[in-house]
């Protein structure tokens, strides 16, 4: 049962220049993206860097519009609650207001996603000042429940952040996003800026909250190890297209794709003889998002080209229990 | 999947108690600025002094006033700081208000019941002492311990009566300033686009407006108007001038705050914010505000420096406060006029020199203390 569902989304970026800051150009950060969430299953969403694969998670939080200034969006990102299907992208902030509790996100970076002005108790208190009437105790009650449950005690919660470690910092972010009792979560890279060490940590954590909490997870990163750990399907993202999406197993153990078997061959492995061969090595640098190429935009760079690939943007097709956008394989 | 997960999870280490936890009680950014501003001895110990006399001159009527604190006169007890009494009432041959130093000497020679409590300096800044002997501006004495202007008005009575006034008008126009600045800035800053555009082209035409020229033409507009029929009068006032001052000071700030906005409001905590679904106002008030005071702050005292300045160069020129308020600019200006009376010209460039050099102390320490590289790991 799908309770998120990402349809031909487009969020695109403009690029001011001159005297009065008129568009000159644009950057198509996603362009034309569908996916699903299944309810109760975490998604892996991973690419390189500038792929689009945050402002897809911010564009289903939809905090683009009031974050950057002249953003365009669209395609419809459908949420089906309980009491019908709601297209996200189309709501205005206030409207959007009463489905924010159920959507919540994760931050990076565990040092900019806090307000060093507040303590760590504020933080948490705040979705609940905003979303729920309950009086201030209850309120306190229910920040010192959280708290504990991403390992805090009672006394922590005067603390200011920077008082705290990276991954203690990002406990409180996961316990910020919690505070409502969300239904979807998007994880931005949410270990990614965490010792190694520290990520096993976060990871498990969002996994017990997971089964307990009942979530559905977009888990966003460009770390493959740690997605093939936390979800059961992955979505491999390129230059704003979804190339392949599919069961992580399956898509781990044979991926398709061109650009999915360059990526994954990056994984290192401990098996020092098994790497050499392995590795798939890409010709060449991502290409300007302001000028992607025509057709479909791996073609630079795809080791199985063909002059054809040039002319139009191949479709997602069915091939192999999962979806793959090349004719090719 | 995840075949290692169920397997050897690892447990979740309990938090380790961060440095502060050790006894000390956590505190805040804001906290630990103040508490290194209170390090910094020079900006600390000017600041004190200033509160202090600040605080104090909001007593000078009790403190320097001609005008008695208490009369017991023929068993009556009278308050005339407080009320007017006929000089009638204490039989007393002069026209309006007595004179009250001529009143306890006459109760002293007396004897009887009869006395009256003076404050410790007993001239009032508005007052003309006209019975000193020889011409004004008198040269210091004992009892004028700073000597008298050309209207025979006691200089250390005006000095320290203009000192409130300065301080009070600089803070005034300095509030309303910053008030207007940073909710503009704000804005400018948080919504960006069209609006940011041409509000910053806006500032920019408005603050190259000739300041002084601008003030010395409207000053010399609103000159007293005396209504017919009525006895309404409207002339340049304590108001007006801050009104004034405040309509060109207000743009300073804009850029600095404006600029904190623009970078605050791309950090993440602001995207947490909006995605729990706080309002404009409540994200920029509560949540990039408290962020962006640096520059508010460490230009604080700078700016009162220079209201000051502006006043006393209105006062100097002849356009700012209404005549007899006592204003350090006026007794400058007749400095000017008399140099060769060393009192004149000395003492209240004196006290302006004091007074501008411990707000800068202050704000020597208020910019190291907020200085944001010292915590740069934490913004």
């Amino acid at each position: 049962m799908n309770i998120l569902e990402v349809q031909n989304l487009r969020v695109s970026f403009p690029i001011a220049g001159g005297v009065f800051a008129r568009k000159i150009a644009e950057v198509k950060a996603v362009d034309g993206v569908n996916f699903e969430l299944v309810k109760g299953e975490t998604l892996g969403l991973v690419g390189e860097s500038g792929c689009g694969k945050s402002t897809v998670g911010r564009a289903i939080v939809n905090i683009l519009r009031p974050m950057v200034y002249g953003v365009e969006i669209s395609g419809k990102i459908v949420y089906r609650h309980a009491a019908g299907d709601v297209d996200l992208a189309s709501l205005s902030r206030p409207k959007m207001r009463p489905f924010r509790p159920d959507i919540q996100m994760i931050f990076q970076d565990p040092y900019s996603s806090l307000n060093p002005r507040m303590t760590v108790g504020q933080i948490v208190e705040e979705p609940l000042r905003i979303h729920t009437k309950l009086p201030a105790k209850e309120r306190k009650d229910r920040v010192s429940w959280l708290l504990g449950k991403v390992g805090f005690s009672r006394e922590q919660t005067n603390r200011y952040p920077h008082e705290f470690s990276g991954g203690q910092r990002q406990r409180i972010g996961i316990a910020r996003a919690l505070a409502t009792h969300p239904k979807i979560v998007i994880a931005d890279e949410p270990v990614s800026a965490l010792d190694v060490s520290i990520q096993a940590q976060v990871v498990n954590l969002m996994q017990d909250l997971q089964e307990e909490f009942d979530l559905s997870y977009i888990f966003i990163a460009h770390d493959l190890s740690v997605v093939r750990h936390i979800s059961e399907r992955i979505a491999v993202m390129y230059l704003g297209h979804i190339v392949e999406i599919g069961p992580g197993a399956l898509i781990y153990k044979n991926p398709l794709h061109p650009y999915s078997r360059a990526l994954l061959s990056a994984v290192p492995r401990p098996d020092p003889e098994a790497a050499k061969d392995r590795r798939i090595r890409l010709a060449g640098e991502i290409p300007n998002p302001i000028h992607k190429p025509s057709g479909c935009v791996f073609r630079t760079r795809c080791p199985i080209a063909k002059p054809s690939c040039a002319e139009e943007v191949p479709p997602l097709e069915f091939k192999e229990n999962r979806w793959v956008a090349c004719p090719w394989t | 999947m995840n075949q290692d997960a169920g397997t050897s999870r690892p447990e979740l280490p309990p938090i380790a108690e961060p440095e502060t936890a050790t006894g000390r009680p956590s505190v805040s950014l804001l906290r630990r600025r103040l508490r290194k501003f209170r390090t910094l001895k020079r900006g600390y110990y000017s600041f004190l002094l200033l509160l202090a006399a600040y605080a104090l001159s909001f007593l000078l009527p009790l403190l320097v006033n001609d005008k008695a604190l208490f009369v017991r006169y023929e068993g009556q007890w009278y308050f005339p700081l407080w009320r007017y009494y006929p000089a009638a009432t204490f039989n007393q041959p002069t026209l309006g208000e007595p004179n009250y130093r001529d009143l306890a000497q006459t109760f002293r020679q007396q004897g009887g019941g009869n006395w009256a409590i003076l404050p410790p300096f007993p001239y009032s800044p508005t007052e003309s002492l006209l019975d000193l002997p020889g011409s004004p501006p008198h040269p210091p004495s004992w009892q004028h311990i700073f000597g008298t202007d050309d209207r025979a008005r006691d200089i250390f009575a005006r000095l320290a009566y203009g000192f409130n006034v300065s301080l009070t008008f600089s803070l005034l126009v300095l509030a309303i300033s910053y008030a207007i600045g940073i909710t503009v800035g704000a804005f400018l800053g948080y919504f960006g686009g069209k609006l940011d555009i041409l509000g910053q082209r806006l500032i920019e035409i408005w603050s190259s407006l000739p300041f002084l020229y601008t003030i010395i033409i409207v000053s010399s507009i609103v000159v007293p108007i005396y209504i017919p029929g009525r006895n309404l009068v409207l002339q340049p006032s304590f108001w007006m001038l801050i009104l004034i001052l405040t309509v060109f000071d207000w743009m300073g700030i804009t850029y600095y705050v404006r600029g904190e906005f623009y970078r605050e409001k791309a950090k993440d905590y602001v995207g947490a914010a909006i995605a729990m679904g706080a309002s404009d106002a409540g994200i920029i008030f509560r949540h990039i505000l408290p962020n962006s005071l640096t520059p508010v702050i460490s230009f604080a005292p700078f700016l009162i420096v220079g209201n000051i300045g502006a006043l006393v160069a209105l006062d100097f020129l002849g356009f700012g406060l209404p005549a007899p308020t006592p204003s350090w600019g006026e007794l400058i200006g007749q400095g000017m006029e008399n140099l060769t009376k060393w009192w004149l010209v000395f003492l209240p460039l004196a006290a302006l020199f004091l007074t501008l050099l411990l707000i800068v102390f202050i704000g020597e320490a208020v910019r190291e203390a907020f200085d944001p590289r010292e915590y740069s790991r934490l913004r």
